[in-house]
């Protein structure tokens, strides 16, 4: 997809995969911030989340805009044209993930200016967390090499953290049952757990869009039945 | 050359004069007839020198230099001479090349090539690491799309490559970099990268023994100036300041406590390491170190001690003796009334080990490796009263390691712990004629 007449072209595809890619770190750090605020009590850290929002916001409308001047100039074709929707597409989930972040890190600082009963009971969410994170950072990486086959693997990744979230709420019910004052920080960490959910299928949206862009096919909502994942027939 | 020159002049000239020769006694036409089949020969002959050399050329390098005479013999040797130097200099330079991308990419530290637009032009096996990148899928790759921390992008930019940077990767191990770019030809850069993980886990170690120190010896010291005070101050009946003086001793054989631990644990830092020919009493050692734990646990746990006696232990008596006594007085501390703790040590071919295991409420896995740390707390508000002074697991630590010997811990909440020192085999003594074992409740 490098070879076009016009090398201005070329050069602004690139320059917008790099600034996809640059608010994807930015929404990575603010995502991998708030989980670290949530499990160690860093307010400080909840505060640069929050104040990091605005920069990703700034990086959509950006991103944005140059979409829609490189179909109106160039009025791409094909692969050019699966991209630039694809990066439309990227951008709106990365600024959503962006949000859930800012939700973990306010919730993070209810939390703990409420004080905190027992730490250790949050072993098991910064695990889901932490597995969020990992899961959007290797569908950024597929993104940047556009990697269709690491893409198929971590949409099924996205599994193992809606089954980790279910079990949070379980446990989270149990510990409201057994004593009804955590009930209010139990209410919290629903929250954080659904965003981190939710962080798990943003991502795996940004993998499908990968798959699109590089296949032309359009995998959402669709059972996930990859040919070329399947073993071979014996 | 000019011989050669003169040498085909001659040669014309001869057949000139012979066909002049014969021109004059036969007749003009027979001479220029010999004149011009002796040329025609001539270019003949020269132009099947040059078919020679043509083919010669379009061969492989290492054909056989082609036979031939006078003139051409010579050109074909100097083209030989020339073509061997050339390859014998591109050899030489092939192998200066080789040796020095794998002197690169043994390098202990990262090293990427980045073109001007920062795309990967070549990195060594370290800086694949360091970043989870690879060469032959990301050649090309611009970096800053595959380390996106937004510091890295901020460094990237800002141009000023005289300062590093610590960059925190999000790989699982939690490795620290530090980065710095160096520019290079052609607008290239190098990007370096330095594994900084332990050199930043011992500033923080340090910085946190200092605040501790200072922290668990200002305790005592602020309950004793407060006492002090009141017993200056105030007019108090004898029992009450008997009562005040027995609690500021007590803090004070606490404070003189911490500072013989702190003492043990610089010794054993800075000592020679002990020799391996004293011969450590294990049974009478044991016997000591349970005594210890019984006394301080003063019939609130069932101690109980199982030993094999059959090896003794080459190795400095005291050290080991406060490893094994901190171990099970440890474990006494922290395992509430009645429980029950178990001192085992048993020894083989396979080496020796010595356990302790409690039934106590045992250790959350998140502390378990930072346990031996000096001053680490698992639960700040209850260690102290028990009267640890927080010392003693790196003293166990670090009279093991002096024995090559290793620290194992295992635990489950709610269920008790296990501490395990493991001997290497070529410690232990073995005593053949009395083999005994005792056991105790």
């Amino acid at each position: 997809m490098n070879d076009h007449l016009s090398k201005q072209f070329d050069n602004e595809l690139e320059a917008l995969r790099s600034q996809v890619l640059q608010m994807g770190g930015l929404v990575e750090a603010q995502v991998r911030g708030a989980i670290q605020a949530f499990s160690n009590g860093n307010l400080s850290l909840a505060d640069q989340v929050v104040e990091t929002e605005t920069r990703v916001n700034t990086f959509e409308v950006d991103i944005d805009t140059d979409c829609s001047q490189i179909i109106v100039k160039r009025q791409p074709a094909a692969t050019d044209l699966r991209l630039i929707m694809a990066v439309t597409k990227t951008v709106t989930d990365l600024e959503r993930i962006g949000d859930e972040a800012h939700k973990i890190a306010r919730m993070a600082r209810q939390i703990h200016e409420r004080g905190v009963a027992d730490s250790g009971r949050f072993a098991n969410i910064r695990h889901t967390g932490d597995a969020a994170v990992n899961m959007l950072r290797q569908a950024l990486d597929a993104f940047a090499r556009l990697d269709v086959q690491d893409a198929m693997r971590i949409i099924t990744e996205d599994r193992a953290i809606d089954i980790e979230f279910k079990s949070v709420i379980r446990q989270l019910i149990t510990y409201m049952m057994e004593d009804p004052r955590t009930i209010s920080t139990a209410l919290d960490i629903i929250w954080i757990a659904k965003a981190i959910e939710r962080i798990g299928d943003h991502a795996k949206n940004i993998c499908e869009y990968v798959i699109y862009i590089v296949k032309g096919t359009d995998v959402r909502h669709t059972k996930v039945q990859f040919p070329e994942v399947q073993p071979a027939k014996v | 050359m000019t011989a050669t020159y003169l040498q085909h002049f001659g040669l014309l000239a001869i057949a000139a004069a012979i066909a002049a020769c014969v021109g004059y006694f036969v007749g003009p036409h027979w001479g220029w007839a010999l004149f011009c089949a002796s040329v025609l020969s001539l270019l003949v002959y020269q132009l099947r020198q040059l078919g020679l050399l043509l083919h010669w050329v379009t061969e492989k390098s290492n054909a056989p230099v082609p036979e031939s005479s006078g003139i051409w013999d010579d050109i074909f040797a100097r083209l030989y001479r020339r073509n061997r130097d050339q390859i014998r200099t591109r050899g030489r330079f092939a192998r200066l090349l080789a040796r020095s991308l794998q002197a690169g990419r043994a390098l202990p530290y990262g090293v990427a090539v980045l073109d001007k637009d920062w795309r990967i032009v070549w990195c060594n096996d370290a800086a694949e690491s360091h970043f989870s990148i690879s060469l032959s899928t990301d050649r090309g790759q611009v970096i800053t799309n595959l380390v996106r921390q937004p510091e890295f992008l901020g460094y990237v930019n800002a141009g000023n490559y005289a300062e590093t940077l610590e960059l925190s990767t999000p790989r699982a191990d939690g490795l620290v970099l530090a980065i710095q770019m160096v520019p290079f030809v052609e607008e290239h850069h190098l990007l370096l990268s330095r594994d900084v993980t332990e050199t930043q886990k011992l500033t923080i170690m340090r910085r946190d023994f200092v605040a501790n120190v200072s922290h668990e010896l200002r305790t005592p010291l602020t309950v004793m100036v407060g006492f002090l005070e009141t017993v200056r101050d105030l007019k108090l009946d004898p029992a009450r300041s008997r009562d005040y003086l027995n609690l500021m001793s007590e803090q004070g054989h606490r404070m003189q406590s911490i500072i013989d631990d702190l003492l043990t644990l610089s010794s054993l830092e800075s000592a020679p390491p002990p020799h391996s020919e004293e011969i450590v009493d294990i049974a009478a050692l044991l016997a000591q170190v349970r005594n210890e734990a019984e006394q301080l646990s003063a019939g609130r746990h069932r101690v109980s001690l199982v030993a094999d006696t059959s090896h003794d232990l080459a190795g400095n008596t005291s050290e080991i003796t406060s490893a094994f006594a901190n171990l099970a007085n440890n474990a006494v501390r922290y395992t509430p009334e009645n429980g029950e703790i178990g001192i085992r040590w048993s020894a083989g071919p396979a080496g020796a080990t010595f356990s302790v295991t409690d039934n106590g409420p045992g250790i959350e896995a998140e502390h378990i490796p930072r346990l031996t740390e000096r001053f680490y707390r698992v639960d700040r508000s209850r260690s102290r009263e028990t009267g640890g002074t927080g010392l003693g697991l790196a003293i166990v630590k670090h009279a093991l390691a002096r024995h090559q010997a290793t620290l194992e811990i295992e635990s489950e909440i709610g269920k008790g712990s296990r501490f395990t020192a493991r001997f290497p085999a070529n410690r232990l003594v073995a005593k053949p004629e009395q083999i005994v074992a005792v056991a105790g409740s």
